[in-house]
């Protein structure tokens, strides 16, 4: 009997998970692995502001319960890092040294917050907010009521700071170029989006340039963002939203062509027919656009998982993405994003 | 692992090879965290083989309320191989944790790391145990050390006990050797204590000890050495066998400082020849062994009960028959000890259920071998030996010092009457030159004077002796013959058990109460002579009779059937692994639904 084929799947996210399921129900006889640095299965991370409602259990935001793995017969591989990719020989390699085959395999592993190259030494005095257990940790650093220093605001960090404000604490944002990343804003349309900013209770910082953070003094809040005009604010946490650049070190020596992120057609096949992309991984050609571009949002994301997957199992179909990306205020006066909707 | 009362039961498994330390590493969990007030049972694996490799498993249960065994499911698995703990994952249980090397030096084909087998119910939590210990101490040796320090900074438990038993378990070797292993803990625990964790970090207060008591760690075959030394042991002859190998090493050790003396034989029957020469010649005299060796035995403890000659032997059983299965537990010597040997040779039979038991039974096995003048074989199994249980040592000593009927008893007229037939069949026992007490001992059937007899009146008359002597001992003071557990009047389901099984039945017993099945245990310390009466009773009281045991045979259930004609439910498990609460609890579900039905 003929060994099943091996769907692998780099990333647990809604891109991966919902090429998983798709391959299942198509595939029923297929082997489907997802393998997932985290430590915790499928979590929504559009859901992770709820950490600051009082969810401060896991179990509370999986997508699935930890059963669904295997009632869909999907081996989820969980704290292993992948740090080579092989194409040629269709092998992953694992950081723990573990090496596995594939026959195809979806490229699904998304992006992490970029941190300009100036504020990297005080990376160790900044919380992130990229997995369940950073938001935990943010959490129990920030003091109830205090203040959050949100640097750049990309519609990930303000999505976590209409919440914060919403449960009272304080977010003040010291905007940049990043801010309402990945919307791409007008130059006359700033305003008005910082404007509605102030209205949903963000206190908004324009124009500023942070060069330094420091530790509070004694009996201050527990850090200072210092300015190039040597002007300083003070806050409880410092949080970078600079957007995000995609995961895909690991790619490097698998032969298929990356730009920031792995290039792929329509089908969102790669440049080795066995290896597919889907979320933020991924630039996407645009046919319209007549470039490779990055479609971002949730809804985007689970798309292109679900679209990749019918396409490895023998579809030939476009990812299309959501018509309207653009950034708007809404009937209350505060800004609504297509990327927060899912 | 801690409940909304704040109560703490929580297992640890650490699976290795040979040679990583994994059962030292067992060893200091237990005990630390049995120096910190919790009760702890624990029980290593180890490969039979005598060779650098193969598997090993320590299990720790660390509770608050009293347990009595080992649980099923583990709520932590520990690494320190992968290729013997994949098998194992499936043993943790839900949310529970599994702790592994993170970067393993070798390459590993698919499938050969243990992440790859980790439930999506379970908790992963890698640790670079190697890097750690090279780092802490150049080499990679001190893993099981660093293994320990994750799990203290893990689960939030006080360092400084790891580090007492670490100092204490390295204090002959040199000074350097404590501190490396403690700069290894020490890194690992902070690690462990600022890693993200995934479940509740903490556990539950030990319960404050009760005034002037201090608890201890000690396995069945320490206790036994316990209580072999606090009766008064003189003599003791062993061959080595396991699991009974390590009663040998430490009375060698410990009995000539208490002024006993050691000696090992050449083999087992020279063993118990020994100890019946000991015995009559007045000393407190055993030894210990296991199935094989009891089978050697065999021909001499006929002469011991022939003789009326007192001596104790201890049995740990293993996986039967033949060399079987050394290093695997098993309930299947009841018979021989029962039975085995030439003719109506009766003696008396004790099966502990506990490591408390072990000190107990030991004790009181000298007194009832003096005082009924016969052999008596205490049953232990390996499970039972090789476990360890926290125990408050008796504040005083249980035992009586001599129970020997001695020559001053004799009243007679004539020849002394070595065998003299009495009211209590037991009859005044001269030591060999003593004055007055000349009398010839034999393994022929004999007379009252000990000079031999074949006359059938004779016969039947001394078989008599020998079998009702030993029924006073069904009321030996101060010593548990049988004892029911659980709910009182008419049960659904009664479970009975012998030796190191009880521990599970009182688990089932009380997981069936929890359900609602009016459900009471009984376990049955003596075998020999087998206490009818209240085995009889308590069966009245039962609309159902469970018993497990490990063995293929159900040789208790055989007993009991044969003796009081009572129909009951056999379970038997030869597997070479403790029976499981589940199977047990699951049968007595069983039962109790065709109760109701």
């Amino acid at each position: 009997m003929a060994e099943a084929t091996h769907n692998v799947i780099i990333g647990n996210g809604s891109a991966g998970n919902g090429a998983a399921i798709t391959l299942r129900e198509r595939d029923p006889d297929s082997r489907i692995t997802i393998i997932t640095m985290s430590s915790l299965p499928f979590y929504n991370r559009y859901d992770l502001p709820r950490v600051f409602r009082g969810c401060h259990d896991w179990r509370e935001i999986l997508v699935h319960p930890p059963e669904y793995y295997d009632d869909n017969r999907i081996t989820l591989r969980r704290n292993s890092r992948v740090i080579d990719v092989d194409g040629r020989s269709r092998t992953i390699t694992f950081a723990h040294n573990e090496v596995m085959h594939y026959d195809q395999l979806l490229v699904c592993a998304g992006g992490r917050g970029y941190l300009p190259e100036e504020l990297s030494d005080y990376y160790h005095l900044m919380h992130g907010f990229h997995s369940f257990e950073s938001a935990m940790i943010t959490h129990d650093a920030l003091p109830q009521g205090g203040t959050l220093l949100m640097l750049g605001g990309d519609m990930i960090g303000l999505d976590l700071a209409r919440t914060l404000i919403d449960v009272g604490y304080r977010v003040v944002l010291l905007a940049n170029e990043y801010t309402f990343w990945p919307h791409r804003i007008e130059p006359e349309e700033r305003d008005g989006f910082l404007a509605a900013l102030e209205r949903m209770g963000l206190e908004v910082v324009d124009g500023m340039h942070p060069v330094a953070i420091e530790e509070g003094a004694a009996g201050k809040p527990a850090r200072r963002v210092l300015f190039d005009d040597g002007s300083d604010v003070d806050g409880d946490v410092v949080m970078p939203f600079y957007g995000l650049m995609p995961t895909a070190e690991f790619m490097l020596g698998s032969g298929v062509d990356i730009e920031r992120g792995l290039l792929v057609n329509p089908q969102l096949q790669s440049t080795d027919p066995r290896i597919w992309a889907a979320g933020d991984v991924c630039q996407i050609w645009s046919e319209a656009d007549k470039e490779y571009r990055f479609y971002y949002g949730w809804t985007n994301v689970r798309q292109m998982g679900e679209v990749a997957a019918r396409n490895v199992t023998g579809a030939s179909e476009d990812f299309k993405g959501v018509g309207d990306e653009r950034l708007h205020v809404g009937k209350d006066g505060y800004i609504q994003s297509p990327f927060w909707e899912y | 692992m801690v409940d909304r009362n704040g109560s703490t039961d929580i297992q640890f498994a650490i699976i290795g090879s040979a040679g990583d330390g994994t059962i030292a590493a067992g060893d200091i969990l237990k005990r630390a965290m049995a120096g910190l007030g919790y009760k702890v049972i624990a029980f290593d694996i180890y490969p039979a083989e005598i060779r650098g490799f193969g598997k090993c498993i320590s299990r720790v249960r660390v509770t608050t309320e009293q347990a009595y065994s080992l649980k099923r499911h583990s709520d932590v698995l520990v690494s320190l191989d992968d290729s013997y703990a994949i098998p194992h994952v499936g043993e943790v249980c839900d949310y529970g944790a599994v702790i592994y090397e993170a970067s393993p030096i070798a390459r590993l084909p698919e499938g050969a790391h243990i992440t790859a087998h980790i439930r999506p119910t379970q908790l992963p939590y890698g640790l670079n145990q190697r890097e750690i210990s090279e780092r802490a101490t150049s080499a990679a040796r001190s893993r099981n050390i660093v293994i320990l320090g994750y799990l203290a900074g893990l689960y939030g438990i006080d360092p400084q006990a790891f580090r007492d038993v670490i100092a204490a378990k390295f204090e002959r070797k040199a000074a350097i050797v404590t501190t490396s292993n403690t700069t290894a803990f020490d890194a690992a625990y902070e690690v462990g204590r600022t890693v993200f964790k995934l479940d509740q970090g903490s556990l539950g207060e030990p319960a404050p000890a009760k005034s002037g008591e201090t608890a201890t760690m000690m396995t069945g075959n320490g206790a036994i050495v316990r209580g072999c030394i606090d009766a008064g042991l003189d003599t003791f002859f062993g061959y080595p066998i396991t699991p009974a190998t390590t009663i040998l090493e430490r009375l060698a050790a410990e009995l000539p400082r208490h002024g006993g003396r050691v000696l090992q034989t050449e083999d087992e029957i020279s063993a118990i020849s020994a100890t019946i020469g000991a015995g009559y010649a007045g000393a407190r005299a055993a030894t210990a062994t296991s199935g094989p060796g009891l089978a050697l035995m065999a021909e001499m403890l006929g002469l011991g009960v022939m003789g009326e000659i007192p001596s104790v032997v201890f049995v740990s059983q293993r996986g039967g028959p033949s060399t079987g299965m050394p290093t695997k537990t098993e309930q299947s010597d009841l018979n021989m000890a029962v039975f085995g040997g030439a003719g109506d040779a009766q003696r008396i039979v004790l099966a502990p259920t506990n490591v408390d038991g072990c000190y107990r039974t030991a004790g009181k096995a000298f007194e009832m071998a003096e005082k009924y003048q016969t052999p008596v074989i205490v049953l232990l199994d390996l499970y039972l030996s090789n476990r360890y249980e926290t125990v408050v040592p008796p504040a005083k000593n249980p035992f009586a010092p001599d129970l020997n009927k001695g020559l001053e008893a004799w009243r007679g007229d004539g020849d002394y009457q070595r065998y003299q037939q009495t009211e209590d069949h037991v009859s005044p026992r001269a030591l060999p030159g003593e004055d007055g007490g000349m009398h010839t001992v034999t393994g022929l059937e004999h007379s009252e004077l000990g000079k031999p007899s074949d006359l059938p009146e004779n016969h039947m008359a001394m078989s008599a002796k020998r079998h009702e002597k030993l029924k006073a001992a069904l009321t030996h003071p101060d010593f548990t013959i049988c004892k029911r557990f659980g709910d009182e009047g008419p049960i659904d389901v009664g479970i009975l058990g012998w030796g190191s099984t009880f521990g599970e039945i009182l688990e089932a017993m009380f997981a069936a109460q929890a359900e609602g099945i009016r459900c009471s245990a009984m376990k049955v310390v003596m075998l020999s002579p087998l206490p009818e009466e209240q085995i009889a009773a308590f069966m009245d009281d039962c609309d159902a009779v469970l018993l497990p045991e490990l063995n293929y045979e159900g040789q208790l259930a055989n007993l009991i059937s044969g003796a009081l004609g009572r129909p009951l439910t056999r379970l038997n498990r030869a597997t070479g692994a403790p029976m499981q609460v589940e199977e047990i609890l699951a049968e007595v579900r069983r039962l109790a639904r065709a109760k109701a039905a």
